[in-house]
């Protein structure tokens, strides 16, 4: 385990009053007001709500990439509202993976390649890196299209070099930003089928979503407006 | 990590192939001539320092006033050197040498009909290759030189009079006032060519001593100026200021001159501290570093100027790599790695560049450096920094920009125009135009200079006249050489003179109103027909029937009659020179003389009887004044061969009379040559520069196009707003660099009595040469973005 991998392992997630206001020289536009949730690890969440909502916002925070203006947020046990930027890399390197709704993979490198760089950034020597990615490619069935390159790739075949390159460090937590928003219906379906896997396998899932169709294979949806938390529907 | 960071540059230089290729030779370009100048400059200051003793060898100097001109002479009496080494203990040993001051003829005894002329025969103390550090290929650095009419060959010419044999013991005819025949002892690697003293031919004092016209050269019995180098060599470099102070104290007996000061000079100084007043080489070590610092600046800036212009391309890049756990730290590394990749890859182009264009360098800037040199671990040392400064500064600024990306705007796309560094990057641009504005600013002002030299009216009819210098080896036939060229058909008028027009004057020394009184005026030695033969104007005409000739009577120029203080007409005033009084007979309309660096001063000609002109050691000049339209080549055949019928041996050699006076300006001719090199690469570096700063924003700005396309804009108005930013930039560097420009060519001109007046037309044409150069250069991209499919760009958002 890592220094960083600390909690009591029911809660993982627990934000408290955050706030996140974004100014313009005219106007100042409130992202996120005075939300509270709280996340068990485990749980597959999934966060609705219109456009302009919050949701982003929140999933950039919970992500340890933006910070909040006010208000706590307890990952794992350790306040990270006022991390550095330096300290907050390093937790999320170790914790957290990403997926994208437009995948983000660099175009430059090279499935495997894309697939390996997090194990770069946490010092994982070469040979085990090889054995890994090579794991992780195959249980996403594209080890074939290991030396393509992200252009030569299908939408569906893309999203699961992103979200293979999510779990390639074994994060505590996945936060997919409308992974499905870009496929179709077929592909689509086939990366909830590999989310849900994974969260049966003990990852953390929170999802940002406008589908209610993918909603549906989490086990609680939080819906935002105007930055505030409107309801929880727990799913049977 | 390295690997990766490299892998992923180098996909990105092949995936923009365009602008890898502007970085890269933008950068290669300003690379090679930074090391071209470099290697110029190291070059020059590396003078005379090979030698082991080099900072304990100084060359005594003698500074005097003669009729209120200060007179520097590096050139001292044969006997000097030896006194001072009795009189003065600091002096450990000296050597003196003599570089015989015109070509001689060599050749083998064995093939008496292969003869050469030959320059750089140096005379010099036995133990020359001893005190010096010249290296000998064979012979005794101890012996070669101490017997009289032994020589030591350098390889070149042993190559050329015995082949690959051994010369050691052969013998080889040289002659210098008559022939003399010496053996060869000894042969030397050829003189580096940072060495101040040069030689082909390496032959001892003693034979000189032994020579006829030796009497001319060693006559001195007293430490006083005259034809040798002498090299001092100090038991301490420190001793130099007891030394100075002492030879002061024996000058103090001179009563010859006023305030004789003694300097003296390290040798490694002698190059570029002792040229007494020719200052071409250090005046261009100064600017030349400047400009290669300029147009590196100017690279660089192309360089970090397009790679922050592509951090848009890269932001979603940089968002991953945070996301997947980057620290900012990483990402800079990762774009330093990928500048010196670039660097690395440009200064290798860059050294082939300047490898390739050396040649032509070295021969504008009429330089020889040695190959050996540009390998020399002094050289290395400084192209390695030049690459490591050029890592750090080009890796710099993209870096910064690039790392500060935050993940979260990145990754959805929303790279605003106001990433990047937009502001920065105007400023560079604005900045490179400046330099490029400046330069051109400045080399019309250097070109119209340099034809306004060309082209004024000096007073001397100096078209079709040519100058013939004949030697003291024509013995009494000169008179006969000169009758028959004036015979041909083809000229005009012939005259002889002492000097070669432009090339020398002797100076007069006259008396004032009072006894103390002294006034120099240069000193012009003709025949009756120079003046005739220069198309001179009369101001004041002599007298009819007047004679020209004669050592009691002298004609002079305008400008003489205030410095003699003579009345405003003088035919028949008096003057006093030395002891005797001379009737001025004619003054002549002021003419140029010397260059047109300097006014025109007083000056007297001394009209002389032909039996004075021609000088047993020095020989004379025939000028000649060739008809129009005749056939020069066939004229100068002609002559030539009236030449080779009194003197068979010394080559025939002319100067036009108008190349000569051309050639006073050949620094300025060089700067001018170098400038407009260095300007077209400027332009070039900022044109590029705006080429790809341009490509980059108009397509950021593609939606807007499409946009505004749809709304029913031409393809005239999408132009004009895209190119309108670019445009109030130049505008603003012609505004900066006009008056940086106007000060440097302003100081510049200064140091010319005539000169040109800086007027708003150079400024104008500078500045419309860099508005169009960027009009056609942004409207490239604008029209594109204009034709394209405003479809295409709306779908693509």
């Amino acid at each position: 385990m890592s220094k960083n991998e600390v909690g009591d392992g029911s809660t993982m997630i627990k934000i408290t009053d955050l706030e996140k206001f974004y100014r313009t020289e005219e106007v100042e536009t409130i992202a996120l007001n005075k939300l509270s949730i709280e996340i068990k690890t485990g749980e597959f969440v999934a966060i609705m709500g219109p456009s302009g909502c919050g949701k982003s916002t929140l999933l950039n925070i919970l992500g340890m990439l933006d910070d909040p203006d006010e208000g706590s947020y307890v990952f794992n046990g350790i306040e990270v509202a006022h991390f550095t930027e330096r300290k907050r890399a390093d937790l999320r390197k170790h914790n957290i993976g990403f997926v994208f709704q437009s995948f983000n993979l660099i175009d430059e490198l090279t499935v495997f390649e894309n697939v390996e760089l997090p194990l770069i950034y946490t010092g994982v020597p070469s040979a085990e890196r090889v054995k890994r990615v090579e794991e992780v490619l195959d249980k996403m069935q594209i080890m074939h299209r290991r030396n393509h390159y992200p252009q030569q790739l299908s939408g569906g075949q893309q999203q699961r070099v992103a979200i293979a390159r999510a779990v390639v460090n074994k994060p505590k937590l996945i936060l997919a930003d409308e992974p499905t928003g870009n496929l179709d219906s077929s592909n689509g379906n086939d990366v909830m089928e590999l989310l849900t896997d994974l969260n049966e396998q003990g990852t953390t899932i929170i999802m940002v979503t406008h589908s209610e169709h993918d909603a549906r294979y989490s086990h609680r949806i939080i819906r935002l407006l105007d930055g505030q938390s409107v309801m929880e529907n727990i799913m049977i | 990590m390295i690997f990766n960071y490299i892998k992923i540059a180098w996909r990105n230089l092949v995936k923009q192939k365009l602008f890898s290729l502007i970085n890269i030779t933008g950068l290669a370009v300003g690379l090679a001539v930074c090391m071209m100048i470099m290697m110029y400059v190291t070059h020059e200051s590396s003078y005379d320092r090979f030698h082991k003793n080099a900072e304990r060898i100084f060359n005594p100097h003698v500074g005097f006033k003669m009729g209120g001109t200060s007179v520097n002479m590096a050139f001292m009496s044969y006997a000097a050197a030896d006194i001072m080494k009795q009189k003065q203990p600091a002096v450990a040993d000296y050597n003196r040498t003599m570089a015989y001051f015109k070509p001689v003829v060599a050749s083998n005894p064995e093939k008496p009909d292969s003869k050469y002329s030959e320059s750089k025969l140096l005379f010099a103390d036995a133990n020359f290759f001893n005190f010096f550090s010249f290296k000998l290929v064979s012979g005794n650095a101890s012996t070669v030189l101490n017997r009289p009419f032994t020589v030591v060959l350098s390889e070149d010419m042993s190559k050329k009079y015995f082949g690959d044999e051994n010369p050691i013991g052969k013998l080889i005819t040289l002659k210098t006032d008559s022939a003399f025949t010496y053996q060869v002892t000894g042969v030397a690697q050829n003189n580096p060519s940072n060495s101040s003293i040069e030689f082909n031919f390496v032959t001892s004092n003693l034979s000189l001593l032994t020579m006829k016209e030796a009497k001319l050269y060693t006559g001195a019995k007293e430490i006083s100026f005259g034809n040798f180098s002498v090299y001092l060599l100090l038991n301490h470099a420190s001793d130099t200021v007891a030394l100075r102070r002492s030879l002061d104290l024996m000058a103090k007996h001179d009563k010859t001159f006023d305030n004789v000061h003694y300097y003296l000079a390290a040798l490694p100084d002698s190059h570029l501290k002792s040229n007494f007043g020719d200052s071409s080489n250090t005046k261009y070590l100064k600017i030349f570093p400047l400009v290669a610092i300029l147009i590196l600046l100017l690279a660089l800036v192309n360089y970090m100027s397009l790679s922050t212009a592509r951090a848009t391309l890269r932001a979603k890049e940089v968002g991953v790599r945070k996301v997947a756990g980057a620290s900012r730290k990483t990402i800079a590394t990762q774009f330093y790695v990928e500048s010196a990749m670039f660097a690395t890859i440009s200064f290798v182009l860059g050294y082939l560049l300047c490898y390739a264009f050396k040649p032509w360098f070295l021969n504008v800037l009429q330089l020889k450096i040695d190959d050996t040199f540009l390998y020399s671990p002094t050289v290395l040392i400084l192209l390695f920094a030049l690459l490591i400064l050029t890592i750090l500064i080009a890796g710099s600024y993209p870096s910064l920009v690039l790392s500060a990306f935050k993940p979260v705007a990145t990754l959805k796309g929303k790279m605003g125009k106001s990433t990047g560094g937009v502001v920065v990057r105007k400023v560079f641009t604005t900045l490179q135009f400046a330099i490029s504005v400046g330069l051109i600013i400045c080399g019309i002002v250097i070109d119209r200079q340099l034809y306004y030299f060309r082209h004024v009216d000096t007073g001397v009819s100096r078209e079709n006249v040519v100058m013939i210098p004949v030697h003291n080896t024509f013995g009494n036939n000169y008179l006969a050489f000169r009758q028959d060229v004036k015979s041909l058909s083809g000229i005009e008028s012939a005259a002889t003179s002492h000097y070669p027009m432009f090339k020398g004057y002797d100076m007069n020394q006259f008396t004032g109103k009072t006894k103390d009184e002294n006034i120099m005026l240069a000193s012009l030695l003709g025949d009756d027909q120079y003046i005739k033969t220069l198309g001179l104007k009369w101001k004041y005409a002599p007298a009819a029937g007047e004679k020209l000739a004669g050592t009691d009577r002298i004609v002079i120029n305008e400008a003489a009659i205030e410095k003699l203080h003579l009345p405003a007409n003088p035919i028949g005033s008096y003057a006093q020179s030395g002891n005797q009084k001379v009737r001025v007979i004619g003054v002549l309309k002021n003419f140029n003389f010397s260059s047109l660096q300097s006014d025109i001063s007083g000056m007297v000609l001394n009209v002389e009887p032909d039996q004075y002109l021609f000088s047993p050691r020095d020989g004379c000049n025939l000028y000649a004044r060739i008809k129009p339209y005749t056939n020069i080549p066939t004229l100068l055949q002609k002559m030539e061969a009236i030449y080779k019928k009194y003197d068979k041996d010394t080559p025939f050699e002319y100067t036009f009379m108008d190349d000569a006076f051309n050639a006073q300006y050949k620094a300025e001719d060089r700067l001018a040559s170098i400038f407009s090199v260095f300007t077209y690469i400027t332009i070039i570096l900022a044109t590029l520069g705006l080429f790809g700063l341009a490509a980059f924003t108009i397509e950021q700005r593609t939606k807007e196009i499409g946009i505004r396309k749809v709304l029913g804009a031409s393809l005239v108005s999408i132009n004009t707003l895209l190119s309108r930013d670019f445009l109030v930039l130049v505008v603003l560097s012609i505004t900066i660099a006009s008056p940086i420009a106007w000060w440097a060519m302003h100081k510049w001109l200064e140091g010319f009595a005539y000169r040109i007046t800086i007027s708003w037309w150079m400024f104008a044409v500078a500045g419309l040469a860099a508005i169009i150069t960027a009009i056609v250069t942004v409207s490239y991209h604008a029209i594109k973005a204009g034709i394209a499919n405003p479809v295409d760009s709306l779908r693509s958002e």
